[in-house]
């Protein structure tokens, strides 16, 4: 699968924020655990959690216990994600995949560092007010401002913004 | 030759005319030649030999005489005894005159009796009145030219004979007990539709519930008593004599702002689009103006205002009372720019605005610019890729600046801190790039130096 996971998943998750979802559940693969990590660390997510079929309660996310993975079950579980709103508005406005299977993107750290100043760099426009970039690292899957921070570049996987 | 015949065939009837004027003795033959292919018809005659008045003698005095005492005869003594009858001896005597006045000879001479199907049912009967042919009677007096309001004791006189009014005439209230009264009066008399007609319908002027001549009710006198004067455009005084003729009074009252911050904004008012657009109808193409016009005070607030009238002058005028009354608050960075890059569209028409940093000024097409002018924001970049429609591209920009995302709202929604980094860089400080303060600046490093 790869990173094809991450562009269903981009997609995915537009549409649930659009159609105004309170939870939303994608595949679990390694790629979408640790971009829907790096959701929740940026703020655009309100949990992030393995589950099964059936949706966890969102009223008691905070204790709730996944069941232990194993052989048996693991391929039906699934990443549970909890979409935030303000005033009807979602944070999550807009989710675009960059890279693709066909095409991967990446980026040194020098056009990071313009990127994440919101210039042009890498075949991608820089980033407006309130957006991020995914980058996915050897450290990592990292939000763009942390992958400069850690001096790293990598593969770009997807933008998201308000 | 070929072109002097014609010329020949009209004239020649013409020019033999003027020759059998002038006396020659052989008349030149006509050209009959007619101008008409058919056949020419023979010469009208009357069928009538017509005869004059005077010739079969209808002129002459007997003859008048005779057709006036035919068609317009004296009263009869018996007729006259009836009319006597009839009117006072003021209204004979009128009569008589009116009778005297008139010669019947100017009658019969000056005079034509109508004898087609259309005349009048009556010859001299004005006692009926037709409503197409006569003008309406005006039965009623005049209403009075000077009315006034009723006074305290004329109010309670009009009370007094209202309330008589209302009591039943045809009961004999003799004899009857207190309770009786009331139960009576109770049934006859509805108090609560009377009183309403008295507060809603009743007159409050003297005399001016009098039966009119007109369904239009008689108007207020002109300089009413206890009136006169007191019904002036009230002045606020905190307006500071900027609007005493009341024109500014209705968008003071709507927007809320002062007359003076109006008139400031007024001034800076701009018709960015005008149009001249027509209605269809059965009766033809009706023309009106369509003007959209921009208001903004320079700092922080915009408004668009469109309007349609019949004259240019009211559209504008419209159009700008409106766009101050639209006027919004625009986000803007540092007071100078806009929050990011932010896009809209209208139609086909794109505005992508992109903020810019200090000093790069306003690089819009002239419309979008005057729009940046008004609100107050001296550095941004405005760019249309697509259509350039006067009127969206004024709609679209003010939907992009509209559109921006506030900062803060978007550090809630993520739970998270944003932090302005050239406000960190300045430490902290809001750097402003108002033109006044930086030329307080120079001024002051003038002193200094």
């Amino acid at each position: 699968m790869g990173v094809v996971s991450v562009v269903n998943m981009a997609s995915h998750l537009q549409n649930a924020s659009r159609a105004r979802l309170g939870l939303t559940s994608v595949p679990h693969t390694k790629y979408n655990l640790k971009l829907a990590l790096a959701l929740h660390r940026t703020g655009f997510v309100s949990f992030v959690t393995r589950g099964g079929s059936r949706p966890p309660d969102p009223a008691t996310i905070d204790t709730f216990e996944p069941e232990p993975l194993t052989t048996a079950n693991a391929a039906h579980q699934r990443l549970w994600l909890g979409l935030k709103y303000t005033d009807g508005v979602p944070v999550l406005g807009s989710i675009s995949p960059i890279t693709t299977s066909k095409r991967p993107i990446t980026a040194n750290l020098r056009a990071l560092g313009l990127l994440a100043r919101g210039f042009d760099a890498s075949h991608q426009r820089g980033l407006n007010i309130g957006e991020c970039m995914f980058v996915t690292t050897d450290r990592g899957t990292l939000e763009i401002r942390e992958a400069v921070e850690r001096k790293v570049g990598g593969l770009l996987l997807c933008r998201a913004g308000p | 030759m070929s072109v002097a015949r014609p010329a020949r065939c009209l004239l020649s009837r013409g020019l033999a005319a003027t020759a059998s004027k002038a006396g020659v003795a052989a008349p030149a033959p006509r050209y009959r030649a007619s101008f008409h292919s058919s056949a020419q018809l023979a010469k009208r005659k009357p069928r009538f030999k017509s005869i004059r008045a005077e010739e079969i003698g209808l002129t002459t005095p007997e003859k008048i005489d005779e057709f006036a005492k035919e068609y317009f005869p004296q009263y009869s003594p018996e007729e006259l005894e009836i009319l006597r009858q009839r009117y006072t001896p003021e209204q004979m005597a009128a009569l008589e005159a009116g009778e005297a006045s008139i010669d019947p000879k100017d009658l019969t001479i000056q005079g034509r009796i109508r004898k087609d199907p259309y005349r009048p049912p009556y010859f001299d009967d004005f006692s009926k009145i037709l409503p197409i042919v006569d003008k309406q009677p005006r039965t009623h007096p005049q209403p009075q030219e000077k009315v006034k309001f009723m006074s305290p004791e004329e109010h309670a006189d009009d009370l007094e004979k209202l309330i008589e009014s209302l009591i039943p005439k045809d009961v004999n209230f003799d004899g009857m007990k207190e309770e009786e009264i009331e139960k009576l009066l109770n049934e006859k008399v509805n108090l609560d539709i009377a009183g309403a007609k008295y507060f809603d319908e009743h007159p409050t002027l003297v005399g001016n519930d009098e039966p009119s001549n007109s369904a239009v009710a008689p108007g207020l006198g002109k300089n009413l008593r206890g009136v006169e004067g007191m019904y002036k455009q009230p002045v606020d005084p905190e307006d500071h004599g900027l609007d005493n003729e009341g024109v500014w009074q209705e968008l003071k009252r709507k927007s809320g702002l002062t007359v003076k911050d109006i008139l400031s904004i007024n001034r800076t008012t701009k018709v960015l689009v005008t149009r001249w657009v027509s209605n269809q109808t059965r009766l033809g193409k009706v023309q009106r103006t369509w003007v959209l016009a921009i208001a903004g005070n320079q700092n922080g607030r915009l408004g668009i205002g469109e309007a349609k009238s019949v004259e240019a002058n009211v559209a504008i005028k419209k159009a700008k009372q409106l766009a101050i009354l639209n006027m919004k608050p625009i986000p803007r960075y540092e007071s100078r720019t806009i929050f990011g890059s932010v896009e809209a569209k209208v139609g086909a028409t794109i505005v992508k605005l992109d903020s810019r940093p200090p000093g790069f000024g306003l690089r819009a097409s002239h419309r979008l610019f005057e729009i940046f002018r008004a609100v107050g924001i001296h550095d941004i970049a405005a760019k249309m890729p697509r259509g350039r429609n006067p009127m969206n591209s004024v709609k679209a920009c003010m939907q992009a600046l509209l559109s921006q995302r506030d900062p803060n709202e978007i550090a809630i929604g993520r739970g998270k801190k944003l932090v302005d980094v050239r406000s960190v860089y300045y430490n902290g400080k809001n750097v402003t790039y108002n033109m006044s303060t930086v030329s307080k600046d120079i001024e002051i490093s003038q002193n200094k130096r």
